[in-house]
């Protein structure tokens, strides 16, 4: 693939990623727009309210023919209430404040007036599944231009009633005044007529100078509730006659019952049923299994333990050190390449020196503090499902098929997630929670998985192994890069065979390598894995950023260079490239690369920071999400263990929404990236999970928490990721930072006992 | 067997198994689910509540060992979630997902009540053994010095004890 220079001065946002959503939204408002005048008028609510989201069953009906409705999302009603459909997944990031800022800053109303309510899965609401660190980018364009077209509808129903031009108005907190006159219109006063006018097909955005909440700190409206204890997580769905269940799941992915005796689990107090589920490699490669149902979670828990069940393991293997001797090789080898510069192998003929690194990853699980979890009721022509879901829509949609009903006869709540990382929108807790209800019809079942459930049953971030030689002149100037991934594809979990690297997956951190090598080798194999494989926040991201910000680290000690200037010099002037997928639509700009490179040197005072003795100080840089992240970390080693006391962080994530939000996210990465440095391995014993839980599983704790620093880059570029691109930066950072300190390149992750 | 302990001020008697944890029995026997689920082996506080004034993790906690005691749990620390803590924790934004944040305010609100001008050292001792996945460790670490300078002003709170708590 050849490097495509972009105009550095691209427009805003790409048509492709957002305008045509905003069209297709806009449309589709016009025919299902059916006000009905001389409905009695709500009067308009100043107060802002949190639904609690437990009620949505009976909340979840307000689209009524009543309101004014100029998109999916949105909903004024006769008196001017506004609600906004919140139509992402709350996992701690701030989703729920965010869309109403940018909803209350374009139709001109207080924010106190928006109300939120959780969306159902519908294809209305397009896509659902918060995932990628898209909730904002993707909604940026067509949420601020729904929110416009209300305004201009509003607006001119209200110039109409005034009798003066609607240019001449101007709208502040949902009143309407003329600036000629001195008239006003309330919103609440011209719903109706608003809701008979032609939905504008180009609404004008507004200037953002204007916006009032857009780019300042915004509190999170949950947070009351969650200090209260009264905050409505997946794990919270309670209904009356409500049953709960268990389910030990067989070891393997593969495995099978081969048969089960639950005498003694039926004889626990509580106990009502026991249902053998089977696998199904069809729906995300659920697990097979025994569940029991009880009158109480520790019942079921208790009848589950009684079990006694004998297993087909279905002829899985896998053992942690054999994969990793296996994939060691893998990259010893030749690999498929995927990204081809110059001549690598005629640059590492000439070289005066080549150098070597090996790095080694493992298998990672998420591991969020609610396991997964969840309640359905399901009868023979309909099924409703209360989930801590990252991804309503997918769940619906497989629910469609897993229990032959039609779309209309499944309904998908969300409720607030107790942290998602990517497994949330894995809909395999869902599926079994239906399949067992559906034994049950009309019950409510909730199923609870524990802690060892969640560890021992996950879709990991996959192992790997990665290979980085660089060819060098005699002045230790690199001549060329070649660099080898092996992993386990994602796309085994939908396609068991499909074990290579995907496009995608290359395509984060390692594809869109920033530096300019006169050669570059880029190559890729694949390995089968007897565990389940998915996405966990940041991705590949994780492993590439650590080897490559390693590597590109003894490249600048070969050339006698700070680490700093040595990324400055190989990233070359500013301009815009495009290495593949994960840089469009705007394509990577070296510019703002640079620039939250140089300004973490400045805050962090690279190189005449006053460090005391043992302290190292570590760099890493990386764009990914649409992203650019600076990290300079300090670090230490107590007692052969890594201590770290200070991070700061420069983050260009374009325009952002929230800055307090993106702030504890980059806090939050931080600890997510720290967790995985220093503790985080998952192994395998003949093709199952040996990890158990937090004590075998450790993750970061306070006692252990650095300081963190952050600064963000404001500018008007279109949004970009915030949730994900603070981790990958993190564990290299640390890796250098000890490097520093103790003169040994630890190359293996996690760092915990390579210290001693 | 039926065990009768206090509950937030309040009598309570249930006839459960003597091994069943108090986590369970609180969020599934009487419906105060503010108390988290998290590992179910005393590895990660989400289910920290307060037991004689004492913080406990609930999961391993077995409601025999509650008899004729005083349990206090989230929906009980103040009676309009305004504990100098709940304050705190909203002026300080500490929560991102929120799930463990209710067991670690019931573990601060045992750290201000022995210990009521906390350093960030007796902080971090005292809250090691609660999770947050999320990563809130920074803003914790605040809002608890928010709150202890809070309650250091209010006359009558001195001596550290939880205001609102029953």
């Amino acid at each position: 693939m050849t490097p495509k220079d972009l105009d550095s001065n691209m427009p805003g946002p790409s048509a492709q990623e957002s305008s045509q959503t905003a069209v297709v939204k806009l449309t589709e408002s016009i025919s299902r727009r059916g006000f009905v005048g001389g409905a009695s008028a709500a009067a308009l609510t100043l107060a802002f309210t949190s639904p609690t989201l437990a009620k949505l069953p009976v909340a979840a009906q307000a689209a009524s023919s009543a309101n004014f409705e100029p998109n999916a999302w949105i909903s004024i009603a006769p008196g001017g209430q506004v609600k906004l459909i919140i139509h992402r997944s709350e996992m701690g990031q701030g989703v729920r404040v965010a869309l109403p800022m940018m909803l209350a800053d374009e139709l001109g109303v207080d924010i106190e007036d928006v109300e939120i309510e959780q969306a159902v899965a519908d294809t209305k609401y397009g896509n659902q599944n918060t995932d990628g660190s898209t909730s904002i980018r993707l909604n940026w364009e067509p949420l601020r231009k729904a929110g416009a077209a209300a305004r201009e509808m509003l607006t001119q129903a209200a110039a109409n009633r005034m009798g003066v031009p609607a240019n001449e108005c101007t709208v502040t907190s949902g009143v309407v005044e003329h600036g000629g006159s001195g008239k006003t219109v309330s919103y609440a006063d011209v719903v109706a007529d608003a809701a008979a006018l032609d939905v504008p097909a180009e609404p004008t955005t507004l200037d953002r100078a204007s916006y009032r909440y857009i780019g300042k700190p915004m509190p999170n409206w949950d947070v009351p509730d969650i200090v209260a204890g009264k905050a409505d997580f997946g794990i919270d769905t309670r209904m009356d006659g409500m049953v709960f269940a268990s389910i030990e799941r067989s070891p393997t992915v593969a495995g099978k019952v081969k048969s089960f005796d639950a005498t003694a689990a039926k004889a626990v107090r509580g106990v009502r049923s026991v249902h053998q589920l089977e696998p199904n490699t069809a729906f995300f490669r659920m697990f097979g299994g025994v569940a029991v149902v009880a009158d109480s979670t520790w019942a079921a828990m208790k009848g589950r333990k009684a079990l006694t069940i004998d297993w087909d393991n279905g002829g899985a293997s896998e053992n942690s050190a054999a994969h990793r001797t296996q994939l060691d090789g893998l990259v010893e080898g030749e690999g498929k390449a995927f990204r081809s510069e110059g001549d690598f192998a005629a640059a590492k003929a000439s070289a005066a020196k080549v150098m070597t690194a090996k790095y080694h990853a493992p298998y990672l699980v998420h591991a969020p503090m609610e396991p997964l979890v969840a309640t359905a009721i399901v009868t023979a022509d309909k099924a409703e499902i209360w989930a801590p879901t990252q991804d309503p829509k997918t769940a619906k949609d497989r629910l469609v098929q897993l229990l032959g009903l039609k779309p209309e006869q499944v309904t998908v709540n969300v409720t607030l997630l107790g942290g998602g990382f990517g497994r949330k929108s894995k809909p395999d807790f869902i599926f079994e929670t239906a399949l067992i209800a559906k034994e049950l019809p009309g019950t409510p079942v909730k199923l609870t998985w524990t802690r060892e459930d969640e560890i021992r049953h996950g879709y990991y971030r996959s192992q790997n192994a990665q290979k980085i030689e660089a060819a060098l002149d005699a002045d230790n100037n690199v001549t060329g890069w070649r660099h080898h991934t092996a992993f386990t594809s994602l796309v085994s979990t939908f396609a068991p065979a499909m074990n290579e690297p995907s496009g995608t997956e290359v395509d984060m951190g390692m594809t869109n390598m920033p530096y300019r090598f006169p050669a570059v080798q880029l190559e890729k194999s694949a390995i089968k894995s007897d565990l389940r494989i998915g996405w966990l926040r940041s991705v590949c991201n994780t492993f590439h950023a650590h080897s490559i910000n390693c590597f590109v680290d003894e490249l600048a000690e070969a050339a006698k260079m700070d680490p700093v200037a040595y990324r400055l010099k190989m990233l070359g002037e500013p301009r815009v490239v495009e290495f593949g997928s994960r840089d469009k639509p705007h394509g990577q700009d070296i510019g703002r690369l640079r620039h939250v490179i140089e300004k973490c040197a400045e805050i962090s005072k690279w190189g005449k920071a006053d460090l005391p003795d043992g302290v190292g100080h570590g760099f890493a840089s990386h764009f990914s999400f649409l992203t650019y992240v600076a990290m300079a970390m300090k670090a230490s080693v107590e007692d052969g263990k890594a201590r770290v006391h200070h991070v700061d962080c420069v983050m260009d994530c374009g325009t952002f929404v929230n800055p307090d939000t993106v702030r504890a996210q980059i806090e939050g990465a931080v600890v997510f990236g720290l967790s995985y440095a220093l503790y985080g391995s998952i192994t395998a014993k003949d093709g199952a999970v040996v990890e158990s839980n937090f004590h075998n599983y450790p993750v970061l704790r306070i006692d252990e928490m650095p300081t963190v620093n952050v600064h963000l880059v404001e500018n008007t570029k279109p949004p970009a990721g915030v949730g994900e691109p603070g981790v990958p930066p993190v564990a290299p950072a640390l890796a250098n930072a000890l490097y520093a300190v103790t003169g040994k390149r630890l190359r293996d992750l996690p760092l915990e006992g390579q210290l001693a | 067997m039926a065990i009768t302990f206090q509950v937030n001020g309040v009598e309570r008697t249930l006839d459960i198994d003597d091994d069943t944890p108090l986590l369970w029995a609180l969020r599934d026997e009487l419906e105060l689910t503010g108390t988290k689920f998290g590992c179910g082996m005393n590895r990660c506080g989400s289910c920290t509540v307060h037991v004689d004034g004492t913080a406990r993790r609930s999961c391993v906690l077995p409601i025999s060992r509650v008899a004729d005691k005083s349990v206090t749990t989230i929906e009980g620390l103040s009676t309009d979630g305004d504990h100098p803590l709940q304050i705190a924790w909203q002026e300080i934004s500490v929560p991102q997902c929120g799930y463990c944040q209710a067991g670690q305010i019931m573990k601060a609100a045992e750290l201000l009540s022995s210990t009521p001008e906390p350093t960030d050292d007796d902080i971090d001792t005292a809250m090691r053994p609660n999770i947050c996945r999320c990563g809130t460790y920074q803003r914790v670490r605040k809002a608890i010095h928010v709150a202890a300078a809070e309650m250091s002003k209010a006359p009558g709170q001195a001596d550290g004890t939880a205001a609102g708590e029953v």
